[in-house]
């Protein structure tokens, strides 16, 4: 009865800082579904309209046609360059006017007309990979498209020998959105709920307040978990923001168990929580306190959880730590719950993940919490 | 056995090769105001800090409200109020709030925490200011709000750690009147500060002197044991010259610096007033004034803190002879 009196006591006077100073409430609420939205829109793997420029040597009827039906699809966008050289090139990708130049050398026409293989150039600019990549993948396919045109005009689109036919399950158009979503949630949740502990209990610590509470007989377990309790809450509330907005916004499908969600999210919170209460432990300022629960949690989430990078493409030594990144875990479980609809079964091997983690790392903040001042 | 409502043996706390407490024993009754007094790093808040069972001894033991401090510090803490140097309630809470905040954690609440609360704004005169954000009080009624929290569960000792500390004299006065009230109603009061007219109110003092307690009795004894003699206030302009030839002088047991001049003390049995005026004559000063005073808790102090440097450099000599 009286620990639980001491309990809520700080329970209630945390809720009392948070409402008190509506920054926090922000850091908790308001920052997810900003960066949420921020993210969601600007960060998209996405690209269409490419901006390639034409450099036309051959100038016959055969090259303009080659020309309007590689452009003809949208793919890529031509950029009136107006008569550029291929020397052009590197002062279009200085002014960051094109991506990709299209060379179509002099006798294209005439190697077309005697039935020989017709070369074109591309030149791409390789300063970011992926949109050079994806240039190169997209131009690839759309000038074998107007190659076969030009080759047997009148008869349509050509029969290949094989026909293949790509599905994509559960992303059908390979929207972004709906695979960075179940990222930002364990990003902006990390970071929140890291931050926002490890402050509350430095601050303690540095306005000698928690000497005062030493003094009294309330025990390290009550401290913490009166501390803890009414982040549980927020974090909780953020992630049921994150997923509405995500939904709302993003037209982000909940195909799973909702029980399963529930579950991976309040362990990956509870760790979240422990790391806080472990960082600030370690710091007792809140300067040092912020930068440790930025480097511990939201470098890891976002950058080897496979959030924004896929695991398996880390150098090996990356792919280890990863094992430690809850993040990585709560992704794979929140990715599957909600596009390909799976149930407890599938995140299993997550959800014990999650849990091991919390718990190591919980004993861990409780026993390096101190009783005494030294 | 009487209980007393501190009984310290022998107790010391060393920090790495730094002995902060050393050796330090006394008791305190109940209802007793207790001040203990020493300069800046004398071992006082660290004292405190183990009888609040924050520190842990390195030596000795010490029973506070009848439990030991090592073997049950919760019934310690459940039997103290703390209030720390540092001005530690929650600044962004009102006065209320941060009450029943200290309420709850010693397990308080509902209407007797609502009761016990009226109470103690009542007693610290801080009704008008319940539903006051703390962080916009003066210092003074801060000062009383802390008090206020410390003593929220009725505990039957009070450590109060220089509470005064960076107050105007008013708010001093004031805050003194309550420690007084509260130890007419049976409450133990330990109390440190580095004000010595504060000193005075308190019944029994105990002299910090690096780490060491070198002194401990009431006011009056501490003045009469330690300060033997008879004490000549000197005033006026170039006193400084004179200081060697006072203290060359036979009769004069000590000159120390005191306020704006000089505080001579001579021995009972001499004419301390001429003696001090010829020798001040013959040095060419006319001093503003000259007559004797009865000693302060300062001079006791000055007093005890050189004895403890003299003990100290006696210790080091044996050492070294030793050695």
């Amino acid at each position: 009865m009286k620990s639980l009196r001491r309990i809520l006591a700080i329970a209630h006077k945390e809720v009392l800082h948070v409402l008190r100073d509506p920054r926090s409430l922000y850091l908790a609420l308001g920052m997810p579904v900003v960066l949420l939205v921020l993210f969601g829109f600007g960060v998209s793997f996405d690209m269409d309209h490419l901006p390639v420029a034409l450099v036309d040597e051959d100038r016959t009827a055969s090259s303009r046609r080659f020309a309007a039906h590689v452009f003809g699809s949208g793919e890529l966008e031509r950029v009136d360059a107006g008569g550029v050289t291929a020397s052009d090139a590197v002062r279009l990708f200085e002014q960051r006017r094109a991506v990709g130049v299209l060379v179509i050398p002099a006798g294209f026409g005439a190697s077309l007309a005697r039935g020989r293989t017709a070369a074109v150039q591309l030149l791409l600019d390789g300063v970011d990979p992926n949109t050079a990549t994806q240039t190169l993948g997209k131009a690839d396919a759309v000038v074998r498209a107007a190659g076969a045109m030009l080759t047997s005009p009148g008869r349509g689109l050509p029969r290949l020998p094989v026909d293949v036919r790509v599905r994509t399950w559960f992303n059908p158009a390979g929207r972004s959105a709906l695979y960075l979503i179940p990222g930002l949630t364990a990003y902006v949740l990390a970071l929140a709920s890291v931050l926002l502990t490890s402050l509350t209990l430095a601050r303690e610590w540095e306005r000698g307040s928690m000497q005062q509470l030493f003094a009294t007989p309330v025990g390290r377990m009550e401290i913490i978990l009166g501390k803890l309790l009414p982040y549980l809450g927020l974090g909780t509330t953020a992630v049921l923001l994150v997923l509405t907005a995500g939904a709302w916004v993003f037209d982000v499908p909940m195909r799973g168990d909702a029980l399963a969600l529930t579950a991976c999210s309040t362990l990956f919170l509870l760790g979240m929580l422990g790391q806080g209460l472990l960082v600030s432990i370690v710091a007792k300022n809140q300067m040092v306190a912020t930068q440790m629960a930025t480097i511990t949690s939201m470098l890891p989430s976002m950058l080897l959880s496979g959030f924004l990078f896929p695991i398996e493409n880390m150098p090996a030594p990356l792919q280890v730590i990863s094992n430690v990144v809850p993040a990585r875990y709560f992704i794979h479980a929140l990715r599957g719950i909600m596009l390909r609809g799976n149930g407890f079964a599938e995140v299993a091997r997550d959800l014990v993940a999650l849990g091991l983690f919390a718990s190591v790392v919980f004993a861990l903040g409780v026993a390096r919490f101190p009783r005494t001042l030294a | 056995m009487t209980e007393h409502a501190l009984l310290v043996r022998s107790l010391g706390k060393r920090f790495g090769s730094f002995q902060a407490v050393d050796d330090v024993s006394f008791e305190v009754e109940r209802g007793e105001i207790f001040g203990y007094l020493g300069a800046n790093g004398a071992g006082k808040s660290t004292t405190i800090r183990m009888l609040c069972g924050l520190l842990r001894p390195s030596s000795g033991r010490a029973e506070v409200a009848g439990h030991d401090i090592a073997v049950s510090p919760d019934r310690v803490k459940a039997s103290i109020g703390y209030m720390s140097q540092k001005f530690s309630l929650y600044l962004d809470l009102t006065v209320e709030q941060n009450l029943e905040f200290f309420g709850g954690l010693h397990g308080l609440g509902g209407k007797a925490l609502g009761t016990r609360i009226d109470a103690l704004l009542e007693a610290v005169d801080l009704r008008g200011q319940r539903a006051a954000v703390t962080g916009a009080l003066p210092g003074g009624l801060r000062q009383r709000l802390a008090l206020a929290s410390s003593l929220v569960h009725e505990p039957r000792i009070v450590f109060l750690d220089e509470p005064t500390a960076g107050v105007d004299p008013a708010s001093r006065r004031t805050f003194w009147a309550l420690i007084r009230g509260l130890a007419q109603r049976g409450t133990t009061v330990f109390v440190t500060t580095h004000y010595m007219d504060e000193a005075e109110y308190c019944a029994r003092i105990g002299l910090m002197v690096a780490g060491r307690l070198v002194a401990l009795d009431t006011p009056a004894a501490l003045k009469r044991d330690l300060v033997p003699g008879r004490i000549m206030a000197v005033e006026g302009p170039g006193l400084g010259a004179a200081t060697a030839a006072l203290r060359a002088e036979p009769g004069v047991v000590a000159v120390e610096p005191f306020g704006a001049g000089l505080h001579v003390r001579v021995e009972a049995s001499v004419e301390g007033a001429a003696i001090v005026a010829r020798v001040l004559a013959s040095a060419g000063i006319e001093p503003s004034r000259l007559e004797e005073v009865e000693p302060t808790l300062e001079d006791v102090f000055l007093a005890a803190a050189d004895a403890g440097a003299e003990a100290k450099i006696r210790a080091a000599q044996q050492a070294e002879t030793l050695a």
